[in-house]
């Protein structure tokens, strides 16, 4: 079942000026329910414009969003109410952080939504564990953190409305291999709990590979290909053609196959790889056996 | 959010390339002659001064045109009041609106000096963007202040201080809009509501967007501090330039037109005293 549907969407930044950019170029697109989707593509390709059309904080030029069947834009006054079934974490999320407290700045969203009390601290305490924060941190202010931890609350922010799909713009963009791991590995713990739906926008291959089960790729202001994480990996060469990379490990895969060894060519993370180069030498077709 | 005055526009022409020095003087001179302008002949000086101008730059009417949209409000609100609230001798149009009561009436005069003043205001703004955005950038026009009014260091006036700062403040303006448009749009997708309810409502609704705007505009002043410091800036004694402005040959001729102009509508203003408006 699909959640999103995007029917020939066009955007244009800078309409009728000297800077016009055509930011997405009809664009038709289905997000998947119940799932991770991941957005790829390069600086400038229009996922971060993409992303924002689905919570209507910009109207396309043309053409319709349907979040659920429905069409967002059908009462346009009431576009906010939208913003509680997508919920956003947008890039670097840590600099909108402004209450006095972690827990305080958490509630902001839910309290929009007209929660009950009970309901909210509930969902807080849900929240920050997703992003693994430690409950003292709920009474400290938000600036006295790391950036690592700002980043978490931001994104407990968020979860804590607890929206029907949620997106994230390059969530672990400027944070270190670990913290990259627990941003990513609570997202889709979340998901996984909660079985909402979920799309993060990123440009590493690897993080895509590693956490995504459905990966949409863009280049140009157009969707190249889309699909499970298998069929759009297994497609090297347009991968390559759009300026993009394979995984690492897929690289290394490919060039395996090029020397001769008998590998498979689906291969997009460490473990997949792990699994069958041991194959490889219990079949006995590489080496004189373990 | 949208700020297409004050944005420089990039052109290889004549009037880009003249120096900021001239640019400014001519501004002030110009700013004179139109509040000196008395007749219709020194009107149309002005007007032809302009849109030459801007042929001459190669900067798109409709650009210009759009930069003066935010004083479009102005315009016609002066409009207006000179229109139905000055007294002349000639009436043109007069309307009983409510009978024995209010009549409103439009005076010839009047009508002209509405005219006027929004001429007035359209050619000093379609001329002043041009020259101070269009077509000069920020750090130009601060390097022309800067070294303009360099004799002003002898009285101890902080020159280079203050244009430094002007650099800075106008370098941050673009960053804090993006900046504020993208704190708006994250705290919108948290359900923050500014357009609706009383005004303390939306006062209190500002905060969330204000403070994250106020913590990183320190934390970028505080980056910037650091970066400067790291490339050993110590403020303007010693201090040498990349581009040292110079005025050529094409900017001396800009400044006899300035001379030519001023001339022109002092000397109109007392020969054509019959066409006076």
């Amino acid at each position: 079942m699909s959640i999103v549907e995007l029917k020939e969407i066009n955007f244009i930044y800078g309409k009728k000026s000297p800077y016009e950019i055509k930011a997405l170029d009809n664009v038709n697109l289905t997000i998947e329910e119940n799932c991770i989707t991941g957005i790829i593509g390069h600086t400038g390709s229009g996922k971060s414009t993409l992303v924002q059309l689905l919570n209507g904080l910009i109207k396309a030029d043309s053409g319709v969003v349907y979040i659920d069947g429905k069409d967002i834009w059908e009462k346009p006054k009431e576009i906010s109410r939208i913003r509680f079934d997508v919920g956003m974490v947008m890039q670097y999320p840590e600099y909108q952080l402004f209450a006095d407290s972690v827990k305080e700045d958490i509630a902001f969203g839910p309290k929009n939504m007209g929660l009950s009390d009970e309901e909210i601290e509930k969902r807080i305490l849900q929240s920050i564990e997703f992003c693994g924060l430690e409950k003292d941190i709920l009474d400290k202010s938000p600036f006295d953190l790391s950036g690592g931890q700002k980043r978490r609350v931001a994104l407990a922010g968020v979860m804590a409305m607890n929206p029907k799909i949620l997106v994230l713009d390059e969530p672990a963009a400027g944070l270190d291999p670990k913290g990259r791991r627990e941003i990513l590995g609570g997202i889709k713990e979340y998901q996984r709990k909660s079985s909402n739906s979920v799309v993060i926008v990123s440009h590493s291959m690897e993080d895509m590979a590693m956490y995504c089960d459905r990966a949409i790729v863009m280049s140009h202001a157009r969707v190249v290909t889309h699909g499970t994480c298998e069929e759009v990996f297994s497609q090297h060469q347009l991968l390559l053609d759009v300026g993009l990379d394979v995984p690492e490990i897929t690289g290394i895969i490919l060039e395996l196959r090029k020397k001769g060894i008998n590998i498979p060519d689906n291969i997009y993370t460490v473990d997949g790889a792990v699994t069958a180069i041991k194959s490889l030498y219990l079949n006995g077709s590489v080496g004189g056996g373990v | 959010m949208e700020a297409s005055f004050g944005v420089y526009y990039e052109k290889d022409s004549v009037i880009h390339k003249l120096d900021p020095r001239a640019k400014l003087l001519f501004m002030i001179v110009f700013l004179v002659s139109i509040f000196v302008a008395k007749d219709i002949f020194s009107y149309l000086l002005l007007i032809l001064i302009t849109i030459s101008s801007i042929l001459l730059s190669r900067v798109p009417f409709t650009l210009v045109l759009k930069g003066l949209k935010p004083i479009f409000v102005i315009v016609i609100f002066t409009t207006i009041l000179n229109l139905f609230w000055t007294k002349g001798e000639t009436v043109l149009v007069s309307l009983n609106v409510i009978p024995n009561f209010w009549t409103l009436t439009i005076y010839k005069e009047s009508l002209i000096r509405a005219g006027v003043l929004a001429l007035r205001i359209i050619v000093l703004m379609a001329c002043t963007s041009l020259y101070f955005s269009y077509t000069t950038t920020p750090i130009e026009l601060t390097d022309g202040i800067e070294t303009g009014l360099a004799p002003l260091k002898k009285i101890k006036v902080p020159v280079h201080e203050f244009a430094m700062m002007m650099t800075i403040a106008l370098r941050f303006i673009p960053t804090l809009i993006d900046e504020t448009t993208k704190i708006m749009n994250a705290q919108k997708a948290r359900g923050a509501d500014f357009s609706n309810g009383g005004l303390v409502k939306r006062a209190k609704a500002l905060i969330p967007i204000i403070i994250p705007l106020f913590v990183s505009a320190f934390r970028r002043a505080d980056e910037l501090a650091t970066a400067m410091e790291c490339r050993c800036y110590r403020g303007g004694n010693g201090r040498t330039r990349m581009k040292v402005l110079k005025m050529k040959a094409r900017d001396y001729i800009f400044l006899l037109i300035t001379i030519l102009m001023i001339a022109g509508v002092v000397l109109l203003n007392i020969y054509a005293k019959g066409y006076k408006i």
